[in-house]
Protein backbone atom coordinates (compact mmCIF):
# COMPACT_ATOMS: atom_id res chain seq x y z
CA UNK A 1 0.00 0.00 0.00
CA UNK A 2 1.32 3.41 -0.97
CA UNK A 3 1.16 6.48 1.25
CA UNK A 4 -1.55 8.85 0.02
CA UNK A 5 0.89 11.52 -1.06
CA UNK A 6 2.84 9.05 -3.20
CA UNK A 7 -0.35 7.64 -4.66
CA UNK A 8 -1.50 11.18 -5.49
CA UNK A 9 1.84 11.93 -7.15
CA UNK A 10 1.62 8.84 -9.33
CA UNK A 11 -2.03 9.54 -10.16
CA UNK A 12 -1.11 13.03 -11.29
CA UNK A 13 1.82 11.69 -13.32
CA UNK A 14 -0.52 9.15 -14.93
CA UNK A 15 -3.00 11.88 -15.83
CA UNK A 16 -0.22 13.94 -17.41
CA UNK A 17 0.91 10.88 -19.36
CA UNK A 18 -2.71 10.19 -20.33
CA UNK A 19 -2.58 6.74 -18.87
CA UNK A 20 -3.25 4.95 -15.61
CA UNK A 21 -1.03 3.71 -12.86
CA UNK A 22 0.19 0.37 -14.20
CA UNK A 23 0.04 -2.94 -12.39
CA UNK A 24 2.35 -3.65 -9.49
CA UNK A 25 5.26 -4.99 -11.51
CA UNK A 26 5.23 -2.81 -14.62
CA UNK A 27 7.98 -0.24 -14.98
CA UNK A 28 6.84 3.27 -14.12
CA UNK A 29 9.43 4.54 -16.58
CA UNK A 30 8.07 2.41 -19.42
CA UNK A 31 4.54 3.49 -18.50
CA UNK A 32 5.57 7.14 -18.79
CA UNK A 33 4.92 8.07 -15.15
CA UNK A 34 8.56 8.66 -14.25
CA UNK A 35 11.58 9.95 -16.14
CA UNK A 36 15.10 10.97 -15.18
CA UNK A 37 14.05 14.32 -13.76
CA UNK A 38 10.70 13.51 -12.22
CA UNK A 39 12.55 10.73 -10.39
CA UNK A 40 14.56 13.42 -8.56
CA UNK A 41 11.28 15.03 -7.54
CA UNK A 42 9.83 11.68 -6.55
CA UNK A 43 12.74 10.82 -4.27
CA UNK A 44 12.56 14.29 -2.73
CA UNK A 45 8.90 13.65 -2.02
CA UNK A 46 9.69 10.33 -0.36
CA UNK A 47 12.27 11.99 1.84
CA UNK A 48 10.45 15.18 2.74
CA UNK A 49 6.83 14.05 2.89
CA UNK A 50 7.04 10.36 3.77
CA UNK A 51 10.02 10.74 6.04
CA UNK A 52 12.31 8.21 4.39
CA UNK A 53 16.04 8.66 4.14
CA UNK A 54 17.11 7.05 0.88
CA UNK A 55 20.71 5.91 1.26
CA UNK A 56 23.25 6.54 -1.47
CA UNK A 57 23.37 2.82 -2.20
CA UNK A 58 19.60 2.76 -2.74
CA UNK A 59 19.57 5.92 -4.82
CA UNK A 60 19.10 4.13 -8.13
CA UNK A 61 16.15 4.10 -10.54
CA UNK A 62 15.64 0.35 -10.12
CA UNK A 63 14.78 0.92 -6.45
CA UNK A 64 11.64 2.82 -7.44
CA UNK A 65 10.72 1.60 -10.90
CA UNK A 66 7.55 -0.32 -9.99
CA UNK A 67 4.73 0.16 -7.53
CA UNK A 68 5.67 -3.13 -5.87
CA UNK A 69 9.25 -1.99 -5.29
CA UNK A 70 8.16 1.36 -3.90
CA UNK A 71 5.75 -0.35 -1.51
CA UNK A 72 8.43 -2.81 -0.41
CA UNK A 73 10.97 -0.05 0.08
CA UNK A 74 8.62 1.97 2.25
CA UNK A 75 7.59 -1.10 4.21
CA UNK A 76 11.23 -2.11 4.81
CA UNK A 77 11.99 1.38 6.03
CA UNK A 78 9.34 0.90 8.70
CA UNK A 79 7.35 3.94 7.73
CA UNK A 80 3.72 3.76 8.79
CA UNK A 81 1.33 4.29 5.88
CA UNK B 1 48.14 31.70 2.03
CA UNK B 2 45.37 32.86 -0.28
CA UNK B 3 45.35 32.16 -3.98
CA UNK B 4 43.55 33.95 -6.77
CA UNK B 5 42.15 33.17 -10.18
CA UNK B 6 43.58 36.07 -12.11
CA UNK B 7 42.32 35.17 -15.57
CA UNK B 8 40.00 32.80 -17.39
CA UNK B 9 40.65 31.69 -20.95
CA UNK B 10 38.64 29.74 -23.49
CA UNK B 11 38.92 28.09 -26.86
CA UNK B 12 36.03 26.80 -28.92
CA UNK B 13 36.06 25.05 -32.29
CA UNK B 14 34.68 27.08 -35.16
CA UNK B 15 32.33 24.38 -36.36
CA UNK B 16 28.82 24.80 -34.94
CA UNK B 17 26.63 21.70 -34.94
CA UNK B 18 22.98 22.59 -34.53
CA UNK B 19 20.25 20.26 -33.34
CA UNK B 20 18.88 20.33 -36.88
CA UNK B 21 22.16 18.86 -38.15
CA UNK B 22 22.59 16.32 -35.38
CA UNK B 23 19.02 15.11 -34.95
CA UNK B 24 18.76 13.02 -38.15
CA UNK B 25 21.91 11.09 -37.22
CA UNK B 26 20.38 10.23 -33.87
CA UNK B 27 16.90 9.47 -35.19
CA UNK B 28 15.20 12.17 -33.12
CA UNK B 29 13.65 15.58 -33.73
CA UNK B 30 15.68 18.76 -33.11
CA UNK B 31 12.99 19.91 -30.71
CA UNK B 32 13.35 16.69 -28.71
CA UNK B 33 17.03 17.42 -28.14
CA UNK B 34 16.33 20.91 -26.86
CA UNK B 35 13.43 19.78 -24.68
CA UNK B 36 15.49 17.01 -23.11
CA UNK B 37 18.74 18.90 -22.65
CA UNK B 38 18.32 22.64 -23.17
CA UNK B 39 21.04 22.41 -25.83
CA UNK B 40 20.50 24.25 -29.12
CA UNK B 41 23.94 23.81 -30.61
CA UNK B 42 27.41 22.63 -29.74
CA UNK B 43 30.90 22.98 -31.20
CA UNK B 44 32.80 20.08 -32.71
CA UNK B 45 36.48 19.98 -33.57
CA UNK B 46 37.75 19.26 -37.05
CA UNK B 47 39.55 15.98 -37.75
CA UNK B 48 42.96 17.61 -37.48
CA UNK B 49 42.20 19.15 -34.06
CA UNK B 50 42.80 17.38 -30.76
CA UNK B 51 41.96 18.08 -27.13
CA UNK B 52 45.49 19.34 -26.53
CA UNK B 53 45.10 21.83 -29.39
CA UNK B 54 41.98 23.19 -27.73
CA UNK B 55 43.66 23.21 -24.33
CA UNK B 56 46.76 25.02 -25.56
CA UNK B 57 44.60 27.69 -27.19
CA UNK B 58 42.62 28.18 -23.97
CA UNK B 59 45.80 28.41 -21.90
CA UNK B 60 47.25 30.97 -24.32
CA UNK B 61 44.05 32.99 -23.98
CA UNK B 62 44.21 32.79 -20.18
CA UNK B 63 47.84 33.90 -19.88
CA UNK B 64 47.16 36.68 -22.38
CA UNK B 65 44.26 37.86 -20.23
CA UNK B 66 46.52 37.70 -17.19
CA UNK B 67 49.17 39.68 -19.07
CA UNK B 68 51.72 37.02 -18.29
CA UNK B 69 54.26 35.36 -20.55
CA UNK B 70 54.13 31.57 -20.77
CA UNK B 71 57.51 31.60 -19.01
CA UNK B 72 55.70 32.67 -15.83
CA UNK B 73 53.77 29.40 -15.51
CA UNK B 74 55.19 27.24 -12.73
CA UNK B 75 52.81 24.29 -12.96
CA UNK B 76 50.28 22.97 -15.46
CA UNK B 77 47.30 20.86 -14.42
CA UNK B 78 44.73 19.60 -16.89
CA UNK B 79 41.74 17.33 -17.21
CA UNK B 80 40.07 15.68 -20.17
CA UNK B 81 37.88 12.70 -21.00
CA UNK B 82 39.04 12.77 -24.59
CA UNK B 83 42.84 12.78 -24.46
CA UNK B 84 45.03 12.87 -27.55
CA UNK B 85 46.57 9.57 -26.47
CA UNK B 86 46.18 6.96 -23.76
CA UNK B 87 49.79 7.71 -22.80
CA UNK B 88 51.22 10.29 -22.33
CA UNK B 89 48.66 12.52 -20.69
CA UNK B 90 47.37 15.75 -22.15
CA UNK B 91 49.30 18.11 -19.87
CA UNK B 92 52.77 17.36 -21.33
CA UNK B 93 51.36 17.88 -24.84
CA UNK B 94 49.97 21.25 -23.83
CA UNK B 95 53.26 22.23 -22.21
CA UNK B 96 55.00 21.47 -25.51
CA UNK B 97 52.50 23.57 -27.47
CA UNK B 98 52.97 26.67 -25.31
CA UNK B 99 55.74 28.74 -26.84
CA UNK B 100 58.08 29.89 -24.13
CA UNK B 101 56.78 27.56 -21.44
CA UNK B 102 59.55 26.18 -19.28
CA UNK B 103 60.01 22.47 -18.50
CA UNK B 104 57.62 22.76 -15.61
CA UNK B 105 55.62 19.94 -14.01
CA UNK B 106 52.60 19.05 -16.16
CA UNK B 107 49.99 16.90 -14.50
CA UNK B 108 46.77 15.20 -15.67
CA UNK B 109 43.79 14.87 -13.35
CA UNK B 110 41.39 12.11 -14.43
CA UNK B 111 38.24 13.13 -12.64
CA UNK B 112 35.88 13.74 -15.53
CA UNK B 113 33.70 16.79 -15.26
CA UNK B 114 34.99 17.68 -11.80
CA UNK B 115 38.42 18.59 -13.24
CA UNK B 116 38.06 22.26 -12.38
CA UNK B 117 37.62 21.52 -8.68
CA UNK B 118 40.36 18.93 -8.35
CA UNK B 119 42.84 21.08 -10.28
CA UNK B 120 41.94 24.14 -8.21
CA UNK B 121 42.47 22.23 -4.99
CA UNK B 122 45.89 21.06 -6.17
CA UNK B 123 46.79 24.57 -7.35
CA UNK B 124 45.78 25.97 -3.98
CA UNK B 125 48.00 23.47 -2.20
CA UNK B 126 50.95 24.12 -4.49
CA UNK B 127 50.70 27.85 -3.89
CA UNK B 128 50.22 27.47 -0.14
CA UNK B 129 53.32 25.27 0.05
CA UNK B 130 55.22 27.74 -2.14
CA UNK B 131 56.00 24.99 -4.63
CA UNK B 132 54.53 27.32 -7.27
CA UNK B 133 53.49 30.93 -7.62
CA UNK B 134 51.52 30.63 -10.84
CA UNK B 135 49.56 27.51 -11.74
CA UNK B 136 47.51 27.11 -14.89
CA UNK B 137 44.55 24.73 -14.71
CA UNK B 138 42.63 23.64 -17.78
CA UNK B 139 39.85 21.36 -18.95
CA UNK B 140 39.65 20.39 -22.61
CA UNK B 141 37.56 18.09 -24.76
CA UNK B 142 37.43 16.83 -28.31
CA UNK B 143 34.84 14.25 -27.38
CA UNK B 144 32.79 14.52 -30.56
CA UNK B 145 35.35 12.12 -32.02
CA UNK B 146 34.19 9.41 -29.62
CA UNK B 147 30.43 9.73 -29.92
CA UNK B 148 28.20 6.93 -31.13
CA UNK B 149 26.15 8.80 -33.73
CA UNK B 150 23.31 6.29 -33.86
CA UNK B 151 19.74 6.30 -32.54
CA UNK B 152 20.63 3.80 -29.82
CA UNK B 153 22.88 6.47 -28.23
CA UNK B 154 20.71 9.52 -28.90
CA UNK B 155 20.26 10.45 -25.23
CA UNK B 156 24.02 10.54 -24.71
CA UNK B 157 25.35 11.75 -28.03
CA UNK B 158 22.98 14.74 -28.19
CA UNK B 159 24.72 16.22 -25.17
CA UNK B 160 28.39 16.56 -25.89
CA UNK B 161 30.39 19.37 -27.34
CA UNK B 162 34.05 20.25 -27.68
CA UNK B 163 36.05 23.12 -26.27
CA UNK B 164 38.47 24.13 -23.57
CA UNK B 165 38.78 26.49 -20.67
CA UNK B 166 41.75 27.55 -18.56
CA UNK B 167 42.42 29.44 -15.36
CA UNK B 168 45.52 31.25 -14.19
CA UNK B 169 45.84 30.72 -10.44
CA UNK B 170 48.36 32.92 -8.68
CA UNK B 171 49.66 33.75 -5.25
CA UNK B 172 48.81 37.41 -5.83
CA UNK B 173 45.67 39.10 -7.19
CA UNK B 174 45.76 40.83 -10.54
CA UNK B 175 45.20 44.54 -10.99
CA UNK B 176 41.95 44.34 -12.95
CA UNK B 177 40.02 41.38 -11.56
CA UNK B 178 40.66 38.37 -9.41
CA UNK B 179 38.60 35.64 -7.87
CA UNK B 180 39.96 34.68 -4.49
CA UNK B 181 39.68 30.94 -3.89
CA UNK B 182 38.24 30.80 -0.38
CA UNK B 183 37.54 27.08 -0.14
CA UNK B 184 37.39 23.88 -2.17
CA UNK B 185 35.44 20.80 -1.15
CA UNK B 186 36.03 17.48 -2.91
CA UNK B 187 34.52 14.01 -2.66
CA UNK B 188 34.51 10.66 -4.43
CA UNK B 189 32.29 7.58 -4.29
CA UNK B 190 33.94 4.88 -6.37
CA UNK B 191 31.05 2.47 -5.82
CA UNK B 192 29.38 4.22 -8.78
CA UNK B 193 32.40 4.01 -11.08
CA UNK B 194 30.57 1.81 -13.58
CA UNK B 195 27.69 4.25 -14.04
CA UNK B 196 29.51 6.76 -16.20
CA UNK B 197 32.62 6.34 -18.28
CA UNK B 198 34.60 5.07 -21.22
CA UNK B 199 35.93 1.62 -20.44
CA UNK B 200 38.45 0.96 -23.16
CA UNK B 201 41.29 0.89 -23.64
CA UNK B 202 41.79 -0.44 -20.15
CA UNK B 203 43.03 -3.43 -18.24
CA UNK B 204 39.69 -3.97 -16.51
CA UNK B 205 38.10 -5.42 -19.62
CA UNK B 206 39.60 -8.88 -19.85
CA UNK B 207 42.77 -10.26 -21.34
CA UNK B 208 43.47 -7.39 -23.69
CA UNK B 209 42.95 -3.63 -23.65
CA UNK B 210 40.36 -3.62 -26.41
CA UNK B 211 38.97 -7.18 -26.36
CA UNK B 212 35.31 -6.37 -25.86
CA UNK B 213 33.53 -4.59 -28.69
CA UNK B 214 32.43 -0.98 -28.36
CA UNK B 215 33.85 -0.41 -24.89
CA UNK B 216 35.58 2.64 -26.33
CA UNK B 217 32.19 4.37 -26.56
CA UNK B 218 30.98 6.51 -23.65
CA UNK B 219 28.30 4.96 -21.44
CA UNK B 220 26.09 6.55 -18.83
CA UNK B 221 23.29 5.34 -16.62
CA UNK B 222 21.61 8.71 -16.90
CA UNK B 223 18.94 8.19 -14.28
CA UNK B 224 21.41 7.17 -11.61
CA UNK B 225 23.81 9.95 -12.58
CA UNK B 226 21.09 12.60 -12.37
CA UNK B 227 19.81 11.36 -9.01
CA UNK B 228 23.27 11.44 -7.51
CA UNK B 229 24.38 14.66 -9.18
CA UNK B 230 21.46 16.59 -7.72
CA UNK B 231 21.90 15.08 -4.26
CA UNK B 232 25.68 15.36 -4.09
CA UNK B 233 25.84 18.88 -5.46
CA UNK B 234 23.11 20.04 -3.11
CA UNK B 235 24.94 18.50 -0.16
CA UNK B 236 28.30 19.90 -1.31
CA UNK B 237 26.83 23.39 -1.62
CA UNK B 238 25.37 23.29 1.86
CA UNK B 239 28.53 21.81 3.39
CA UNK B 240 30.97 24.33 1.93
CA UNK B 241 28.67 27.21 2.86
CA UNK B 242 28.15 25.91 6.38
CA UNK B 243 31.86 25.60 7.06
CA UNK B 244 32.38 29.17 5.83
CA UNK B 245 29.45 30.54 7.84
CA UNK B 246 27.64 31.59 4.68
CA UNK B 247 24.16 31.02 3.29
CA UNK B 248 22.98 30.59 -0.27
CA UNK B 249 21.51 34.10 -0.10
CA UNK B 250 25.08 35.36 0.04
CA UNK B 251 26.04 33.64 -3.19
CA UNK B 252 25.62 35.85 -6.22
CA UNK B 253 26.11 33.19 -8.87
CA UNK B 254 26.06 29.44 -9.03
CA UNK B 255 28.54 28.20 -11.60
CA UNK B 256 27.64 24.57 -12.21
CA UNK B 257 29.06 21.98 -14.54
CA UNK B 258 26.95 22.30 -17.68
CA UNK B 259 25.51 18.80 -17.82
CA UNK B 260 21.92 19.27 -18.93
CA UNK B 261 19.56 22.21 -18.44
CA UNK B 262 16.91 20.03 -16.81
CA UNK B 263 19.50 18.91 -14.27
CA UNK B 264 20.55 22.50 -13.60
CA UNK B 265 16.92 23.47 -13.07
CA UNK B 266 16.40 20.55 -10.70
CA UNK B 267 19.52 21.60 -8.80
CA UNK B 268 18.39 25.23 -8.62
CA UNK B 269 15.00 24.13 -7.36
CA UNK B 270 16.55 21.91 -4.70
CA UNK B 271 18.83 24.72 -3.56
CA UNK B 272 16.03 27.30 -3.90
CA UNK B 273 18.20 29.46 -6.15
CA UNK B 274 16.42 31.37 -8.91
CA UNK B 275 17.33 30.72 -12.54
CA UNK B 276 18.88 34.17 -12.96
CA UNK B 277 21.58 33.25 -10.43
CA UNK B 278 22.62 30.11 -12.28
CA UNK B 279 25.18 30.46 -15.06
CA UNK B 280 24.08 28.56 -18.16
CA UNK B 281 25.93 28.35 -21.45
CA UNK B 282 25.17 24.79 -22.50
CA UNK B 283 22.53 26.06 -24.90
CA UNK B 284 25.45 27.26 -27.06
CA UNK B 285 28.24 24.82 -26.20
CA UNK B 286 26.49 21.65 -25.10
CA UNK B 287 28.00 19.59 -22.31
CA UNK B 288 31.73 20.04 -22.72
CA UNK B 289 32.49 17.65 -19.84
CA UNK B 290 35.86 18.49 -18.28
CA UNK B 291 35.84 21.93 -19.91
CA UNK B 292 32.28 22.89 -19.04
CA UNK B 293 32.72 24.46 -15.61
CA UNK B 294 35.84 26.30 -16.83
CA UNK B 295 33.79 27.84 -19.64
CA UNK B 296 30.95 28.65 -17.25
CA UNK B 297 33.36 30.36 -14.87
CA UNK B 298 34.76 32.37 -17.75
CA UNK B 299 31.22 33.61 -18.42
CA UNK B 300 30.53 34.18 -14.71
CA UNK B 301 33.67 36.24 -14.26
CA UNK B 302 32.26 38.95 -16.49
CA UNK B 303 29.09 39.14 -14.40
CA UNK B 304 30.56 39.41 -10.94
CA UNK B 305 30.96 42.76 -9.26
CA UNK B 306 33.71 43.37 -6.72
CA UNK B 307 32.89 41.55 -3.51
CA UNK B 308 30.49 39.16 -5.19
CA UNK B 309 30.66 35.47 -4.39
CA UNK B 310 30.43 32.56 -6.79
CA UNK B 311 29.92 28.90 -5.99
CA UNK B 312 31.32 26.45 -8.52
CA UNK B 313 29.66 23.01 -8.46
CA UNK B 314 30.80 20.05 -10.50
CA UNK B 315 30.01 16.35 -10.69
CA UNK B 316 31.64 13.74 -12.86
CA UNK B 317 32.65 10.18 -13.52
CA UNK B 318 33.83 8.24 -10.52
CA UNK B 319 31.58 9.59 -9.08
CA UNK B 320 33.64 12.65 -8.21
CA UNK B 321 32.13 15.94 -7.16
CA UNK B 322 32.55 19.01 -5.05
CA UNK B 323 32.31 22.75 -4.76
CA UNK B 324 34.56 25.78 -4.79
CA UNK B 325 33.81 29.06 -3.07
CA UNK B 326 35.15 32.15 -4.80
CA UNK B 327 34.94 35.86 -4.12
CA UNK B 328 35.83 38.67 -6.50
CA UNK B 329 38.24 41.39 -5.64
CA UNK B 330 39.14 44.31 -7.89
CA UNK B 331 37.28 45.59 -10.93
CA UNK B 332 34.65 43.48 -12.67
CA UNK B 333 34.18 42.86 -16.35
CA UNK B 334 31.25 44.10 -18.44
CA UNK B 335 28.75 43.13 -21.08
CA UNK B 336 27.59 39.67 -20.13
CA UNK B 337 24.36 37.92 -19.23
CA UNK B 338 23.37 35.02 -17.06
CA UNK B 339 20.85 32.54 -18.46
Amino acid sequence: MLPQIILSYLQQAAREARTEIPDQNTSLFDAGLLDSFSLVEFVTLLETEVGLKVSDADLRPETFDTVAKIEAYIANAGVAV
Amino acid sequence: MSCYITACGAALPERIVTNAELAPMLGVAPEWIEANSGIRERRWVEAKQSASDMAAAAVRDAVRQAELPAEAIDYLIGGTLSPDYQVPGIAPLVQHKLAGCRMIPALDVRVGCAAILYSLQIARGLIASQAANTVVCFGAEAQSKGLDLNPRSAELSMLFGDGAGALVVSNQPANKLSLRVDDVLLATDGSFAEELGVRAPGTGNGARWMDAEELHLPTMNGRTVILHAVRKLTDAAHEILDRNQLSLDQIDLLVPHQANLNLLRALGKKLEVSDDRVVVNLDRYGNTSGAAAFLALRDAQALLKPGARALVLAFGAGFTWGAALLQTIGMSGKNANTT
